[in-house]
């Protein structure tokens, strides 16, 4: 199987995974237990913290580990909602947001909050003059996220940081989930980040939140009051580790990885230009191409591609099952035909160009196998 | 602005006429310890000093510097041919850099007095060419909000607009040594870094009860000497001193609200003779007049007598509030307040005299024959260096 599916998940660093089991082997104390062994382990952990905190360049933040971004963002909403109930009950967030920010916010909506939508631009990032409009006295939360994973749209979260300097009591949460290594943002001035491990070729089931203020924080869940007493529960260690490994990895191939995906995505970009019913949603982050089939549905596209052993995703494969329009793709007002049709390739530091050029081809034929349904 | 100098002005030092050399090799040597992970030179002079950034972050490099003693204030500057031209440019770069809508003046230093323009003429020169090509500021000569500074000197003309406070004082090693009982709190930590701002150098002293303290809790009091040494760049000897047999037998033989009393006279016995060892003058502590049951007058009386040294108490009629900022601000804080319990917490009477009597102190004590476990403990000191700390850190590389 090719992969072009690293939007929904990476293939994990040799080294990444090497920590992992050496970790698990050597370290596997309790890093609460009070004995020689638990407190190297203790030390171990806040040695990756340290290193995760330095590399993002957020070093006067404080770092939660979660077991994904899902969590982070379930802990920073909830945890900040719950707080800012009494100062405002405005929330703003894109309309390009993973389910995990926009089912919590919807859910929220229960215990009395408005969420308000800030529009789209046709390049994918959110309208600024939009969100400055919407901003009242009764916004309290702002989250965006750093860069979408359905188009792979950047957006100007270092632009947000400066407009909400006027309003101290908003929180401004960022789920930067797929960014990392992706972007160069600066996300000093963000109140809390989200980040999960296995996007960025590190190993499941670990991720982080950064936290500018953690005397603000306050636990969704209750427990022994590990990690700052934010997210209880015995510390994945192995994970920990393995993330700030994967991190420094990442981070240090970021250049020469994106670079190389840029060429690539040019590449499958004029390749299939010349195809009349093909529509290219435009180019925004390097590993990702999101095209439409436009009169077939994209998960027979899928299916025909995984046929010919290539793997790529419509929409999110977080939402594939669901039979709903994608939020994003309607966001920036494609039709329901581009929508339907369309499917996601996303690249990876693993992907050469032998790779391309299958894909290229296999497009090419499911593009004449499918001939008669596509208009 | 890309800096290429830091300026570094010194404090009282230059009042210093016979041994201002002494001083200034003192502060040089000081700072090329807090700045060794960079690759900056020091250019010490007799009235000022430079620091030859090469590329380095001028801001992280001052960061370094504000817990240094004996520096008075520091600028970025940049390093300027001394011809109009340069002056010209740089002090339109440094106006641009500045946000709209505020206000600007231009001040020169001409200690070279054969320029060819005057100080007058300078001022002119540059004001006129940063008020024509901006339009964003406008001047004001009584009260600015930025100063554009230009410092016509022999060598080179230097250029500024931000002058960072230092920490003052003389530097460190020109003012003997003393000995720091440090326990683990915030105060203590302070104190020590405040008599440094004297020019003292200072070793620490700390007790541990094993097992009824925790190794946390020593960690705690290292990690706190890695923090101090580290912003004074001065390598703090730590020595441990094993106090249970003390601890124990105080707490057997002195009756519960005197052997708080008493552990702190013996606590102070075994300071004063490290003190003596070590070859240091005074010993210094983190009591603050009236903050706990220890440190009130009467007690001061009770526990000061057992040693003729100068007690040194540079907190002593400081606000907590004040010091707990202080702490902050020389990053020690975060550390102090990690939940270890020490010596002092443990053994905790219920209710400790807040003015105990010496007398009765004495009487107590004076059954006991303290002294053999005295040498005994003072044989059993374990010294830590911060240098020689083993970098745990290296063992996780590979993992990491």
């Amino acid at each position: 199987m090719i992969y072009f599916d690293n939007a929904a998940t990476t293939a994990p660093y040799k080294e990444a995974l090497g920590t992992y089991i050496t970790v698990s082997e050597k370290y596997f104390y309790n890093t609460a237990s009070i004995h020689q062994s638990g407190k190297d382990a203790a030390k171990l952990l806040e040695a990756a913290r340290a290193q995760i905190l330095d590399l993002m360049g957020l070093k006067t933040y404080d770092l939660v580990f979660t077991a994904s971004a899902t969590e982070s963002n379930n802990i920073a909403i909830q945890s900040m909602l719950r707080r800012k109930k009494q100062f405002g009950s405005t929330i703003l967030t894109s309309e390009l947001e993973h389910p995990s920010i926009v089912n919590v916010l919807e859910a929220m909506k229960k215990d009395g909050f408005t969420v308000k939508y800030i529009n789209t631009n046709e390049d994918g990032t959110v309208n600024l003059d939009h969100l400055k409009s919407l901003l009242d006295s009764d916004v309290v939360f702002v989250t965006v996220m750093a860069l979408n994973n359905i188009i792979g749209s950047i957006q100007p979260i270092e632009e947000i940081i400066r407009m909400l300097k006027d309003y101290p009591k908003v929180h401004f949460h960022v789920d930067a989930t797929q960014a990392i290594g992706k972007t160069d943002l600066n996300y000093n001035g963000v109140d809390t980040i989200s980040i999960s491990a296995h996007k960025f070729n590190g190993v499941k089931g670990i991720g982080g939140l950064f936290i500018r203020d953690l005397a603000t924080m306050r636990p969704i869940q209750y427990g022994g009051g590990h990690e700052y007493n934010v997210r209880s529960g015995t510390v994945n260690l192995p994970g920990a580790v393995s993330m700030s490994k994967a991190l420094r990895l990442t981070l240090g191939e970021a250049r020469e990885v994106k670079e190389r995906l840029s060429q690539f995505n040019e590449k499958i970009r004029t390749a299939v230009q010349d195809l009349e019913f093909i529509y290219l949603q435009p180019k925004a982050a390097s590993y990702i191409v999101n095209m439409s089939f436009i009169g077939a549905k994209g998960e027979v596209v899928v299916n025909a591609l995984s046929k010919r052993g290539i793997a790529v995703s419509t929409t999110s494969a977080c939402a594939s099952k669901l039979a709903t329009l994608n939020e994003t793709l309607l966001a920036l007002n494609n039709e329901d035909k581009i929508i339907e049709g369309s499917i996601r390739i996303s690249m990876g530091r693993h992907t050469t160009e032998d790779d391309v050029n299958k894909l290229i081809t296999a497009l090419r034929e499911v593009y004449e196998e499918l001939g008669d349904v596509l208009k | 602005m890309k800096f290429d100098h830091i300026l570094i002005r010194y404090g009282e030092l230059t009042l210093k006429t016979k041994n201002r050399k002494m001083f200034v090799n003192a502060l040089r040597d000081r700072m090329m310890k807090a700045l060794k992970q960079y690759d900056v030179q020091i250019k010490a002079n007799r009235d000022r000093a430079y620091i030859v950034l090469n590329e380095e972050d001028p801001h992280e490099i001052i960061d370094k510097l504000t817990n240094i003693s004996g520096i008075l204030s520091m600028s970025p500057v940049v390093r300027l041919a001394k011809t109009d031209e340069a002056m010209k440019e740089t002090a339109l770069k440094f106006a641009n850099e500045i946000e709209a809508g505020h206000t600007f003046k231009i001040e020169v230093k001409r200690a070279d007095k054969q320029y060819h323009l005057d100080t007058y003429g300078v001022q002119q020169l540059l004001g006129n060419h940063v008020f024509e090509n901006t339009s964003h500021l406008t001047v004001n000569v009584k009260n600015p909000d930025y100063k554009i500074l230009a410092e016509i000197r022999p060598d080179a003309i230097y250029m500024y607009y931000e002058t960072i406070k230092g920490l003052g004082g003389l530097p460190l090693g020109t003012g003997g040594k003393a000995l720091l009982m440090l326990s683990g709190g915030i105060d203590s930590p302070v104190a020590g870094i405040d008599i440094m701002r004297r020019g003292v150098e200072i070793e620490a002293i700390h007790f541990h009860s094993p097992p009824y303290t925790s190794p946390q809790a020593t960690d705690k009091v290292k990690a706190l000497v890695d923090i101090m040494s580290e912003r004074t760049g001065y390598d703090i000897k730590l020595h441990i001193v094993p106090f249970t047999e003390l601890q124990t037998t105080l707490y057997d033989r002195i009756p519960d609200n005197l052997s708080m009393t008493s552990t702190r006279r013996i606590m102070l016995r075994i300071a004063e003779k490290l003190t003596k060892k070590i070859g240091g003058e005074a010993v210094v502590n983190g009591e603050n007049l009236g903050q706990v049951a220890s440190q009130t007058l009467t007690s001061m009386y009770a526990i000061n007598e057992v040693t003729t040294l100068p007690v040194l108490r540079p907190l002593l009629t400081l606000e907590k509030n004040d010091i707990v900022k202080m702490a902050k601000k020389m990053g020690t804080y975060e550390t102090s307040i990690l939940p270890f319990e020490d010596c002092c917490t443990i053994f905790k009477p219920k209710a400790p005299k807040t003015k105990p009597s010496l007398e009765s102190v004495k009487k107590f004590e004076d059954v006991v024959d303290f002294e053999p476990m005295i040498e005994k403990a003072m044989e059993n000191i374990e010294v830590y260096m911060p240098s020689k700390k083993e970098k745990i850190e290296d063992d996780f590389s590979d993992l990491l």
